[in-house]
């Protein structure tokens, strides 16, 4: 592979990847925190 | 009217730099927090008289808890 | 007898004989990172290590980087297995506190943002002439996290290890001064002004306890190259937030982080050899580095900039800069300049989720450009 079809094709894929697996990651913390909502009686629930 | 000045994070109150009856500007720091280990300035949100400051150097204070009244 | 002596006493100046002007050089550079680790106080748990290694590497006919040499043995087991970043990365997920991404998780496409700068680097890397896996290892300086920085190149690129770390670590600490003016050219007075709120969205034991497992497991299988360095932080951010393994998250983040941050700053040390590191390329390698480091900032302060526009004008943009994973300085930054501006604006809340999505985003980065470069068959799987 020449190296500007390298350069390029890394840097594309790289910085579309970085933003498609944290986007993923963003949709997966707002699921986490749909099914596990915070509650506020937590606190009291771990002492008892 | 009365005006809050509110804590604008979770921190440490490190300096009261205003007393009560003292005249502030709007933007004059009141009072200065630490958040993160970084020193916070708190400022007035508008010009006034200060008519109670409810906190004192050391104490921990919560998000949007009061810190003082300014009239 | 006579001639014993003689020869003898000439061991003694073996040395001295055999000192070369490179030497000198390096030694006094060593000697240099010591004064600005103990005497300005930067970064003084690496600048220490660091130093004294180039000095001692650098000490003739001591073969201290020779094999069965001394530093030689921690080079090859620690460095060049990639052994030492990683278990430093344990330590980093055990410090590293993520509530303020999780209470606002849009922020993380930040934490993105703030990493192009290494793609970027990599085509100026390439346009200077360096091949492509050094392309690679000088472009991950844009990372922005000494760890990753020093796994990426001992992969690929061994003999610009020193330069690429002394690099990483000295922007990382100069990042104070490096973001202001970029911040400030890239916005308007009126975006700098923009006062964003309080962000009250509680998180739950639960969600913290399950994230760090679910991003081992689903960025993993997406970028299955970069697993050991998702793994290694996220087993230190579970363990903290178990809160089950008390004593094996205190033995991470303080004596195993201290005794490998003591080693690998020894070996970058060693890598400092006056023949290898004496050359254009190490300055070339410096330059890139802080160009990695501007672009980082230059685009996360854009995409911030994009995603004010998006929500209405309700995120300021200079929490972009936060993007950049030097936690937590750039969150500082963030503050201070936004408080110049705004004096009733608090933006370090919102920066440090942003600066926790840039902890992450460089990782993720990495793994990425590994699992691209797999794929790509440059690198072996």
């Amino acid at each position: 592979m020449d190296t500007w079809t390298f350069g390029w094709t890394l840097a594309l894929i790289g910085m579309g990847g970085t933003m498609l697996v944290l986007w993923i990651l963003s949709l997966l913390i707002l699921l986490i925190k749909k099914l596990f909502p915070y509650r506020p009686e937590e606190p009291a629930a771990k002492k008892g | 009217m009365a005006t809050s000045v509110l804590a604008p994070m979770v921190g440490k109150i490190l300096k009261v730099e205003k007393k009560a009856g003292e005249r502030v500007e709007e933007d004059d720091v009141v009072v200065v927090m630490e958040a993160m280990k970084m020193e916070i300035p708190v400022v007035a949100p508008t010009g006034g008289t200060i008519k109670v400051i409810k906190v004192s150097p050391g104490q921990a204070v919560e998000a949007e808890q009061e810190l003082a009244v300014i009239e | 007898m006579e001639s014993a002596l003689f020869s003898g006493l000439q061991g003694l100046f073996l040395g001295i004989a055999n000192l070369s002007l490179g030497q000198v050089i390096m030694i006094l550079v060593g000697s240099a990172l010591l004064y600005l680790g103990i005497k300005k106080g930067y970064e003084p748990l690496l600048l220490v290590p660091i130093g004294f290694g180039a000095i001692l590497v650098n000490i003739p006919l001591a073969e201290m980087m020779e094999k069965d040499g001394f530093l030689r043995f921690f080079y090859d087991t620690g460095v060049l297995t990639e052994v030492f970043p990683l278990l430093i990365f344990i330590g980093i997920g055990a410090m590293t506190d993520f509530q303020p991404l999780l209470e606002n998780p849009k922020i993380i496409l930040l934490g993105a943002a703030g990493q192009f700068g290494i793609f970027l680097t990599l085509l100026l890397a390439l346009a200077v002439g360096f091949d492509k896996l050094d392309a690679v290892a000088v472009a991950i300086i844009g990372a922005c996290d000494g760890p990753t920085a020093i796994y990426v190149s001992s992969k690929f690129a061994p003999h610009l290890l020193g330069a690429i770390s002394v690099a990483a670590y000295s922007y990382m600490s100069l990042v104070p001064l490096i973001q202001p003016p970029i911040m400030r050219l890239l916005t308007t007075d009126r975006e700098r002004k923009i006062v964003m709120g309080l962000v009250r969205q509680p998180v739950s034991k639960t969600t913290k306890i399950l994230f760090p497992i679910v991003v081992t497991i689903f960025a993993s299988i997406l970028a299955p190259k970069g697993a050991p360095l998702i793994g290694t932080v996220m087993l230190g951010n579970l363990m903290k937030e178990s809160g089950v393994v008390d004593r094996l998250k205190s033995a991470s983040e303080n004596e195993i982080a201290n005794i490998v941050t003591l080693l690998l700053g020894l070996c970058i040390g060693a890598t400092m050899e006056a023949d290898r590191f004496l050359r254009a390329q190490t300055l070339l390698i410096l330059g890139l580095g802080f160009v990695a480091i501007s672009l980082d900032t230059a685009v996360g302060v854009l995409f911030g900039k994009l995603m004010c526009f998006l929500t209405g004008g309700k995120i300021n943009p200079l929490i972009g800069a936060a993007g950049i994973s030097a936690f937590p300085m750039s969150a500082r930054v963030v503050q201070v300049e936004g408080q110049k501006y705004n004096k009733k604006n608090y933006l370090l809340m919102h920066a440090m989720s942003a600066n926790a999505g840039g902890q992450i985003g460089s990782v993720i980065a990495a793994a990425v450009m590994l699992s691209v470069l797999q794929g790509m068959g440059i690198i072996g799987g």
